[in-house]
């Protein structure tokens, strides 16, 4: 699989444009007037999913991403959002740069920051005793707010268990780099992480995270084209 | 009263482009300790000058969930999403105390207990307040303590929290 620069920015754009829709839907049910940046929003996201005026609705979409941050004084979800205006720059940028070489650039530092996104997030847990140790990853199911029932808070009782799954998130947040190497070993990394997102969605209700991390994959895979291949 | 005006709105600019930063480089430690985790619970009191009787816990994790319902919030996970925000919110007035964060507690609550007001007897409630209890690990032992008690809001139906 082949992609092009063009067809990765479409596919990234597809992506997140459901990412931002679903995102959207999810304020309309409050009676607040954030519905008021919301409504808006998730028509814009339809337009980018369907291409019509693709680089103003990325520009219109940028702005609103900064109005939402006004709004809430700082990101509504974390991560997510961090990552939702990261993808929206690099993609109004590709479609804002005069030249190839800086579209890449754009693009590519996209890829760069999903790389990062995995290996920092390994290299700060493996640099912790608690990590190592599995405690960390008890503390979350124990007392943590993440865990989305009581039922799972059990799970914390489980010792051997969390070691495993402390060590397996480690190690495949800080090999992940490795797996640019070839093509073959980048998909399969790419379904793990894809496979840890919906784990995450499922036992602590970080729904948003899988879907806007799916939409930057597209600028991994054609990086590691563009550099390796 | 013009310059004030511009004053005001390079301030919005320059905080919003602040939030913006981490976005550009961001710093992408996730859960890189566990820190104490807040809890919100609330009281709903019949006067201002009312002693909360009961704390209610916000949004509270049901026992069990299934798999399918673990599914179907891959699309539509709003209120989950909401108690997170309430967390940051949380996190932030340990932080830097600011109305807003407090405010936006309140409205959470507010809505919530609306829209599961079979829950609670909302008869005659005219207020609401809320407390952060943070969860901690002390040795083998989990601590609670009571980190904020916020104001007392009016409670009503449709009308929003409003920073004083």
């Amino acid at each position: 699989m082949i992609f092009s620069l063009a067809e990765a920015v479409r596919l990234t754009e597809i992506l997140v444009g459901f990412a931002f829709a679903q995102q959207s839907i999810e304020h309309l049910k409050t009676h607040s007037p954030e519905r008021f940046l919301f409504l808006p929003r998730l028509i814009l996201a339809l337009l980018l999913i369907a291409g019509i005026y693709t680089q103003w609705v990325l520009l219109l979409l940028l702005l609103f991403g900064l109005a939402i941050l006004y709004r809430f004084q700082g990101p509504y979800n974390g991560g997510a959002d961090r990552m939702s205006l990261l993808i929206l720059i690099s993609l109004t940028l590709v479609h804002v740069a005069p030249n190839t070489y800086l579209q890449e650039v754009a693009f590519g530092y996209l890829a760069i920051q999903l790389i990062l996104s995995y290996f920092i997030s390994g290299w700060v847990k493996v640099v912790n005793p608690d990590w190592r140790s599995g405690r960390a990853l008890s503390d979350v199911f124990l007392f943590s707010a993440y865990p989305v029932s009581e039922s799972l808070r059990s799970l914390s009782q489980s010792p051997h268990l969390l070691l495993a799954m402390s060590w397996y998130v480690m190690l495949f947040e800080l090999l992940f780099p490795i797996a640019l190497l070839t093509q073959n070993s980048l998909i399969v990394a790419l379904v793990i992480t894809a496979t840890f997102h919906f784990s995450n969605a499922c036992l602590f209700g970080l729904n948003r995270f899988f879907w806007i991390w799916i939409a930057a994959y597209p600028s991994l895979i054609w990086f590691q084209q563009r550099i390796f291949i | 009263m013009e310059t004030t005006n511009s004053k005001s709105l390079f301030s919005v600019i320059f905080s919003t482009l602040k939030s913006l930063l981490p976005a550009i480089i961001p710093s992408w430690n996730f859960f890189d300790y566990i820190a104490p985790s807040p809890r919100a619970q609330f009281a709903l009191l019949h006067s201002e000058d009312g002693l909360p009787s009961k704390w209610h816990e916000y949004c509270p994790q049901p026992d069990y969930i299934s798999f399918i319902t673990m599914l179907k919030r891959m699309f539509w996970n709003s209120q989950w999403n909401e108690s997170l925000y309430v967390m940051s919110c949380a996190e932030r007035l340990m932080d830097k105390p600011t109305h807003h964060s407090e405010d936006e507690i309140l409205n959470c609550i507010k809505q919530y207990v609306i829209a599961n007001n079979q829950k609670y007897n909302l008869e005659n409630i005219k207020h609401l307040q809320f407390r952060l209890v943070f969860i901690k690990r002390q040795g083998e032992e989990l601590q609670h303590e009571v980190t904020f008690l916020s104001r007392i809001a009016a409670f009503s139906n449709q009308s929003t929290v409003k920073t004083p």
